[in-house]
């Protein structure tokens, strides 16, 4: 099974150069942080789910989809219990659910899910390599550039091991369908030794084979794909920091979207 | 000639290790020239070919003396970018080599590296996409290539450096007979472009068109010289756990003059010297003498596609395996033959038709109940291995079946006796070799006494005495009753030991019959990237029934007999 989540295509957001892409996620990350009603953070998501569509990431939205539907989820039923509002709608013995911790909830969920969502828009197109020339080209130190995107690169790798560990465990009569948290500690060390082994093992041959092909740390590099800022990049560029500082703008100076005043 | 690798006296002693693993190796390798290495597991190859390229001393600590010198130059004083330009190492592993997005990203990596401009480097992929046989592949998904396209392109993204020398230890273990061959006529490329080309493989038939052959031993030098004087030398080749080639073991055994190295060249002999009667090829015909009902495992109309996927990986598949047969399951890499493995103790749910085992559902059981019939060793012990003790490590799954001290205590007596790991109960399996943490694996399995045993590439990374001690040990438990299924890409295995082969390609069945039956119809076999080894085909070419040297020694003198 395929878990990459590049997917190579030609679409507008293909073409960016990384260093627009890579802002472009961290301003959407700041605005998101902006707003807590979920009407305002679901508009985002709304925003960021149409560009989904335009850049073709629907595939790597749906291999992740259970991950994203159970951060909703979770965020959205238990934010309520741990957040105290005004108006309260239910109440039993200590507990109490009221109507701005529900809506707080909501706008969680409508939240992490945006940030597994932008993310994913980031990966599904842009290629690992580029990820790294844009790091370097924003005078990130190489070797912190490549470490970040190797760890990206490792996950699906590290997946795979694990579940072929989980299997290999399993075909021996490892329970891991008991429902018991106590049996299933004792479980754990059957897996994790082995994970724990095959990662050493890959990185450790993964460094040979860098070192083979001529990688230190230290070195002055080319790159085959050089990216450059065209002038869409710019256009983008402005129109997203317009867009960070009227957010701004709205949450501390307005005081819009919020429904929990005094938290992010 | 000039002299590009030349090796001096050379000691590695790894940190913690109380034997050096390589001592005293002396060795010149000339500018193009071919050379192989061979040895047995642990003869200290890998050390050899990472001191060529300083990755020994450089990455892994130890005592190191001697000198390797590369061009002149000392490996201790080049820095790893400079090094890549003198020698390129491909590695056994084409998975963790290869960490880019698409084809034409992993060539560039090591040229970027080297601070080629991208004109130039746009030049060589072009160029070495072209000699690896992926032209037109550019920007294709790295992870869509066979496991034979994915070591090419490995070898292609070192050699696009332009490397003085090209190392590579292994490349060709984990292919098929179709991968491996194209790894080696790749290789035969470089050597007619004159590239400096050093080679380990454990296969004698790679030797044969190499220009020098060493052989270690026990990190020693036994022999250098030009392969044909050493490859006839059977005795030699098999202390030092190398195969030796099959046609000279023919002639020797016969009593036949001449060495000949490929089947060709044994044909050839044989006709010129009129030493076999020719008789009628034999016609084997694909009866199906599986029918019956006593099937421990068996396979109805299966189907099965990935979660997601568009494509069924396994289509239309029909058979049933009887009680105390020994089964091989061949096929090219992805043909599908570890899914269906998979399906026999419900690792994998069948998507469309069933899996029985017994004649009952997998699904219809509960996990555990499975793994008391079927056992299964995965390809890489080093999956499954976690205790600190041997012991502990084979009980494990009497212990997580809930069976009971005494029962144990048996059993993992038992599995260790029959293993031949009597005497390791309390070393820790980490400390062990390849072969015997895979004898480890397999003894975990067979600790829980399961009617069938399945084993996906129990050979891959063993040298010819542990493949050997491994099937012998294989053949045993079925003589006990036990139904074995492996899985292999090793022709000799499947051909010397198992009762019935099903052949796949592209996830459906293509062949299915008595061993004999399927490797005589080669073409069949070749659909499939499978090529039955020497001796096989020599036995087809003249009609005899042998499938192994012994047997063929036994029925040509036979024939000899009755011909006087």
């Amino acid at each position: 099974m395929n878990l990459s989540i590049y997917s190579d295509d030609k679409t507008w957001l293909h073409s960016l150069d990384p260093r627009t892409k890579l802002f472009g996620t961290t301003i959407v990350f700041i605005v998101c942080l902006c707003f807590n009603h979920p009407l305002h953070t679901g508009a985002i998501a709304l925003c960021m789910f149409a560009l989904v569509l335009s850049a073709g990431a629907q595939k790597a939205i749906w291999k992740l989809r259970y991950i994203i539907l159970m951060l909703f989820l979770f965020s959205a039923m238990l934010w309520p219990f741990f957040t105290s509002g005004k108006t309260i709608v239910w109440t039993w013995k200590s507990l109490k659910l009221t109507r701005e911790s529900i809506l707080y909830g909501l706008a969680m969920g409508f939240r992490l899910s945006t940030f597994v969502i932008t993310g994913l828009i980031l990966m599904a197109t842009t290629k690992n390599e580029e990820i790294t020339d844009g790091l370097i080209k924003m005078k990130i130190p190489y070797p912190l550039a490549f470490a970040f995107s190797t760890a990206l690169r490792l996950v699906p790798t590290f997946v795979k091991a694990g579940a072929t560990i989980v299997q290999a465990q399993v075909s021996r009569g490892l329970d891991l369908e008991s429902r018991n948290i106590i049996s299933r500690f004792g479980k754990f060390i059957p897996l994790a030794v082995p994970m724990f082994i095959s990662a050493i093992r890959y990185t450790n041959l993964l460094a040979m084979a860098l070192e083979s092909r001529g990688f230190s740390p230290d070195m002055q590099r080319t790159f085959f794909y050089e990216p450059t800022m065209t002038k869409r990049d710019w256009i983008i560029l402005y129109f997203l920091a317009a867009l960070l500082f009227i957010s701004l703008y709205m949450r501390i100076i307005l005081n819009m979207g919020v429904v929990m005043p005094g938290r992010i | 000639m000039d002299i590009v690798v030349s090796i001096k006296s050379l000691v590695f002693t790894y940190q913690n290790a109380k034997e050096p693993s390589i001592r005293g190796i002396n060795g010149e390798i000339g500018d193009g020239e071919f050379l192989m290495i061979m040895g047995h597991g642990g003869a200290g190859k890998s050390t050899l070919c990472c001191a060529m390229n300083g990755i020994v001393p450089r990455f892994y600590n130890g005592e190191y003396s001697g000198n390797v010198f590369i061009a002149g130059k000392q490996t201790t004083q080049y820095n790893p970018s400079d090094m890549a330009k003198r020698v390129g190492l491909v590695l056994q592993d084409f998975e963790a080599q290869l960490f880019s997005t698409n084809v034409e990203l992993e060539i560039a990596f090591g040229l970027e590296n080297i601070g080629l401009p991208s004109v130039e480097i746009n030049r060589r992929i072009d160029r070495y996409l072209d000699l690896i046989g992926l032209n037109g592949m550019r920007k294709v998904d790295i992870y869509t290539l066979s496991g034979g396209q994915k070591q090419r392109l490995a070898i292609g993204s070192v050699i696009a450096m332009e490397p003085n020398v090209v190392v590579m230890d292994e490349p060709t273990t984990d292919l098929d007979p179709v991968g491996r061959q194209g790894v080696l006529s790749l290789a035969g490329l470089l050597r007619d472009g004159k590239r400096t080309l050093v080679m380990v493989d454990n296969e004698p038939d790679a030797a044969v068109g190499a220009d020098k052959l060493w052989l270690m031993k026990d990190g020693e030098m036994t022999a250098q010289g030009v392969p044909g004087d050493y490859l006839k030398d059977e005795k030699l080749l098999v202390s030092c756990g190398v195969m030796p080639l099959q046609t000279i073991s023919l002639f020797r055994r016969m009593n036949w003059q001449g060495d000949p190295l490929t089947v060709e060249a044994a044909l050839e002999l044989i006709q010129k010297n009129n030493l076999v009667q020719y008789r009628d090829r034999i016609i084997w015909t694909d009866s199906n003498v599986f029918s019956g009902n006593n099937f421990i495992i068996e396979a109805k109309d299966l189907g099965y596609r990935y979660p997601g996927a568009s494509q069924d990986v396994l289509k239309d598949i029909n058979f049933g395996i009887k009680r105390g047969e020994f089964v091989a399951i061949l096929g090219q890499n992805g043909s599908g033959k570890t899914t269906l493995a998979k399906h026999f103790n419900r690792l994998l749910k069948p998507t469309s038709g069933e899996l029985l085992v017994n004649g009952k559902q997998t699904t219809q059981y509960r996990q555990n109940e499975l793994a008391r019939l079927i056992g299964y060793v995965f390809q890489n012990p080093d999956n499954q291995i976690f205790a600190s003790t041997v012991k502990e490590e084979v009980g494990f799954g009497l212990k997580v079946l809930g069976e009971n001290a005494k029962v144990i205590e048996k059993n993992v007596a038992e599995a260790l006796a029959v293993t031949g790991l009597e005497g390791y109960e309390n070393m820790s399996p980490f400390v062990l070799s390849k072969g015997v943490r895979q004898r480890v694996a397999v003894a975990s399995v067979l600790s829980v006494k399961p009617e069938a045993i399945i084993l996906d590439e129990p050979t891959t990374g063993l040298d010819y005495q542990h493949q050997r001690g491994s099937l012998d040990m294989l053949k045993r438990l079925n003589k006990k009753g036990h139904t074995v299924v492996i899985i292999t890409h090793s022709m000799w295995i499947a051909e010397e030991y198992a009762d019935r082969c099903i052949v796949m390609k592209d996830g459906e069945i293509i062949s299915d019959g008595k061993t004999r039956a399927v490797f005589a119809d080669e073409d069949r076999l070749v659909r499939a990237s499978l090529v039955p080894s020497p001796i096989v085909r020599l036995s087809n070419r003249l009609g005899t029934k042998a499938m192994n040297v012994d047997d063929m020694v036994k029925e040509l003198s036979d024939e000899s007999i009755h011909l006087q």
